[in-house]
């Protein structure tokens, strides 16, 4: 097996002379990704996702750690004998080589012979569908079929590890979801390992096999798509995910309560006492059904509606309850009863209720 | 807009005819006359005697001509060897006292180099140099490299270092980087510069004079006695030519960067 | 280590080149300018050919001479290259880029013509029994030869001026074309809408715009003629002389004791031109000449 090892990599920048670029560090990283595995980094920009894909590729130097393909370790070795690929936000291709001559590339710098890589070339362009394309230049092409080739490039020689960073953000929206099917269609068919940097939530939920999160240099988590949505491990993650409801508190004597005493329910023993966030995601706070009683597994909260908002087949409700204002989803059927102003009560099932530091 | 244009075109057309047509009427007409008395606009009769002589005869025209291009050529190839590097050290590191590096290659600009050449002259003759073309070719360099390094400096501001790491990243050596990516883009600076680094050698008179003390004949130097005061149709002939030389000099280099990438295109095209 | 020191390395060849040939050259002429010179057994430092320099009237007249032919032909030269400058912009504001492509290709001839033929091409064209006078004489302006001004070879120096200003106009528009170019179609609309026609246009828009690069390349114009030789060698007369000149008659005066006196002028050229220079880049890295706005 050549799973990727990446075993406490760290790179710190000096404050530089310009006043614009601050000092940065990534924090020691330790990730294994397996082989055939599509592994995202997902992150706001200048969070250091770049930094680590570039520190892989050994474009950048690493003030420590090291990184192991398989049984070899490969940190000393220069990024063009790593047998590496990589696509970039743009597709740099060569604008004095045609397509096919692009996509031989690098094969040409394996010596591999002129006829041999110029048929891998097009068996690749077909793959990626630009049969027929290869004799033209780069700039006969649109922004798509740009990318197309810059993948097939990188997928020609057969690389050990695919790195991508940010490769569809400067697409179109519609273009950009095409390319993500095609992706991940390929990278089945090739299995080959990808590391793939992104800031686009949906593109990494959509694409990968696993996630880390990562934010201000720190690789924070690192999970499926769903075990991070359903546990997030820091509030960090949980609103970088898109989780806005977080409720202050405290948790004491087996029960919860809010800064505002807003909230105030029992929980489980095995939640850990002290200060903490109740993160509540969007979809499992329900309307009660009226003169019903409270369920056994659930807790209860009232509040008053304060925005109800259509969106793509149900609505978005946001509650004040207390002092805070929680997001909740709501199905057409269920939001026809209600109008802003409202005082209604909520439901939420107690396995529902996440709690981070 | 319609109405200014025919009125555009007349100011532009006047223009044109002051400042590029009339110059060049009394060169030509002067170089195929055979005698011309004022007041007459023509004269009175034509010959073309004066280019025999500057084309045919034993006027040493064409041994001018090549010693210029030999000069002319070998200035340049060693400018571009020197300046691509350069170049590149000063758009892409960080480098202290960088201002003072720029000064100092660009300051031939500014400061008139023959002040360096009547200088250095004495220090040439002892060595042996005046009098050869190689000594020629080293006054040369200092006026025509700060505009080869110009010239790369620009291609290489536009040639983002990302480009080099997606070849790297495709297994590309260093060597390889340099001659799949980075010089195909320098390719037209380099021209450019090149061409800039051709017109300056071909036109210098002072120090090729003081340096090549009258025995490496180039044609500014073959030129100069004819047109302070000798046959006026030998020295306007010669004067086409050289201006001419130049010109061409200039297409040529044009067309064959214009060639060479029609030919990357052709070349694909047939497969 | 090697990367730290690698940049340098790379601009060795380059910077070494012109340390040697250029900077000793100057470094050369500066001591010999001074006296000192081993190789004719003269080892002290002294300031004569300075104060011989700065007492003769020939060294004043000939930087007065130099000074007012600079400042002539860059100013003429400036207000041509401006004028093709403005034509050709409001050309290809209202044509196809393919036409004005071959007009700029055509005003930019005279780059490429070598400053002797140049120098030549006016001693054609103006001297007294030359073609304008040959024109003059046959429309019946002019009865004789010395009818018509003496304008090469003459003390005020209008045959450089001439020469400068057909040669550089090209120069002075190429400088400032890019610039004219960043006018936006949209101003000219906005403009229009205020009611401003073609003429205040180019009075309220386009000269200002223009202006910081008009001036910095026409000050360029002037520190290049100020410094020039062949043009001058070649149309202007013996005394007085430009300074390139000046030196270069010193040089080879053939007595070894005006040599220091040449080097002298050379140094003081140099110094003045460096200042000249001085100017121009902090003038242009001030208005931001050579960067622009987007």
């Amino acid at each position: 097996m050549s799973s990727l090892r990446i075993i406490n990599i760290e790179k710190q920048y000096q404050q530089t002379q310009r006043k614009s670029d601050p000092a940065f560090s990534l924090q020691p990283v330790g990730l294994t990704i397996n082989e055939g595995e599509f592994f995202s980094l997902l992150g706001p920009s200048g969070c250091g996702k770049t930094t680590l894909l570039k520190l892989v590729a050994g474009l950048l130097q690493a003030d420590n750690g090291e990184i192991w393909v398989g049984d070899a370790n490969i940190t000393a070795v220069p990024p063009e004998d790593r047998r590496f690929a990589m696509v970039f936000q743009q597709s740099l291709l060569f604008p004095h080589m045609t397509v096919e001559d692009n996509v031989a590339f690098g094969l040409k710098m394996q010596k591999v012979g002129k006829k041999q890589r110029l048929a891998d070339a097009r068996e690749m362009l077909e793959h990626v569908g630009l049969k027929g394309f290869g004799l033209r230049f780069p700039d006969e092409l649109s922004g798509g079929q740009q990318q197309r080739v810059a993948l097939a490039r990188a997928l020609v020689a057969n690389p050990q590890v695919l790195l991508m960073d940010e490769p569809f953000s400067a697409l179109d929206p519609s273009l950009r979801e095409e390319m993500r099917e095609l992706l991940s269609r390929i990278q089945k068919q090739f299995r080959v390992t990808v590391l793939f940097v992104t800031h686009d939530r949906e593109e990494a939920f959509q694409l990968s096999d696993r996630i880390g999160v990562m934010s201000e240099g720190t690789l924070l988590q690192v999970g499926k798509a769903r075990d991070l949505y359903e546990r997030p491990e820091s509030r960090k993650v949980a609103s970088f995910l898109g989780l806005k409801n977080s409720v202050e508190g405290i948790v004491a004597a087996g029960r919860f309560i809010s800064a505002d005493r807003s909230f105030d329910f029992p929980v489980e023993e095995t939640i850990e006492r002290g200060p903490c966030h109740l993160i509540l995601r969007p979809e499992v706070v329900q309307l009660k059904i009226l003169k019903e009683d409270p369920l056994e597994d659930s807790i209860q909260l009232s509040g008053v509606i304060q925005q109800l908002r259509f969106n793509y087949g149900f609505y978005t409700g946001t509650i004040q309850v207390g002092i805070y204002l929680l997001d909740c989803s709501f199905t057409s059927q269920q939001a026809e009863g209600l109008v802003v102003g409202q005082e209604i009560d909520v439901l939420v099932n107690k396995k529902d209720l996440w709690f981070v530091a | 807009m319609t109405k200014t244009r025919p009125f555009l075109k007349s100011i532009l057309f006047t223009l044109l005819f002051i400042l590029i047509g009339l110059p060049f009427i009394p060169l030509i007409l002067s170089s195929v006359s055979f005698g011309w008395q004022w007041p007459n606009i023509l004269p009175e009769s034509f010959s073309f005697r004066a280019w025999e002589y500057v084309l045919l005869g034993s006027s040493g025209t064409w041994q001018a001509v090549s010693v210029s291009l030999l000069i002319a050529f070998i200035v340049t190839a060693v400018n571009i060897l020197l300046a691509v590097p350069a170049a590149n050290a000063l758009v892409r590191y960080p480098l202290r006292g960088k201002w003072l590096l720029e000064a100092m290659l660009f300051a031939p600009i500014v400061i008139p180099p023959f002040v360096a050449v009547m200088g250095i002259h004495l220090t040439f003759l002892r060595l042996g140099l005046t009098e050869t073309v190689f000594g020629v070719v080293l006054a040369h360099l200092s006026p025509t490299l700060p505009y080869m390094v110009r010239a790369v400096m620009i291609s290489y501001n536009t040639l983002s270092i990302d480009w080099e790491d997606q070849a790297r990243m495709l297994g590309a050596g260093s060597l390889s980087r340099f001659r799949h990516v980075v010089l195909p883009h320098l390719l037209p600076g380099i021209a450019a510069g090149a061409s800039l680094s051709i017109l300056i050698s071909l036109s210098q008179y002072l120090i090729t004079f003081i340096i090549g003390s009258g025995q490496v004949v180039t044609l500014p130097i073959l030129l100069f006695p004819f047109i302070s005061g000798g046959d006026p149709a030998i020295a306007s002939a010669y004067s086409l030519l050289f201006a001419g030389i130049a010109i061409l000099t200039l297409i040529g280099m044009d067309a064959a960067l214009k060639k060479y990438y029609q030919n990357k295109k052709a070349g694909a095209e047939n497969g | 280590m090697w990367q730290k020191t690698k940049p340098y390395l790379l601009l060795l060849p380059a910077v070494g080149t012109i340390v040697l040939l250029f900077f000793g050259g100057l470094f050369d002429g500066l001591l010999k300018s001074l006296g000192y010179f081993p190789a004719i057994g003269e080892t002290r430092f002294e300031l004569t050919a300075y104060t011989d320099l700065l007492r003769s009237s020939e060294f004043w007249e000939s930087l007065f001479l130099t000074l007012r032919v600079a400042a002539l032909s860059s100013v003429i030269a400036g207000v041509l290259g401006a004028a093709v400058a403005i034509s050709l912009y409001l050309l290809n504001e209202s044509a196809k880029s393919g036409t004005t492509q071959v007009w700029h290709r055509l005003f930019q001839l005279p780059l490429t013509i070598p400053h002797l033929v140049g120098g030549y091409i006016i001693v054609l064209l103006f001297m007294q029994s030359g073609f304008l006078s040959k024109i003059l004489a046959t429309i019946g302006f002019i009865d004789e030869i010395p009818d018509f001004p003496v304008l090469v070879n003459d003390p005020f120096g209008w045959g450089i001026i001439l020469t400068y200003a057909w040669k550089e106009a090209p120069f002075v528009s190429l400088m400032i074309y890019p610039v004219l170019s960043r006018i936006h179609r949209s101003w000219r609309d906005v403009s229009r809408v205020f009611g401003a026609g073609n003429w205040s246009f180019i009075r309220e828009i386009v000269l200002p715009v223009m202006l910081p690069a008009w001036t910095i390349a026409t000050f360029i114009v002037f520190v290049f003629t100020f410094s020039a030789f062949e043009v001058p060698f070649l149309l202007g007369v013996t005394y007085p002389s430009m300074l390139p000149v000046y030196s270069y008659q010193l040089y080879t005066s053939g007595t070894l004791a005006d040599r220091p006196e040449a080097l002298a002028v050379n140094i003081l050229l140099a110094i003045l031109t460096i200042l000249l220079g001085l100017v121009v880049y902090y003038f242009s890295k001030r208005w931001n000449v050579l960067k622009g706005w987007d």
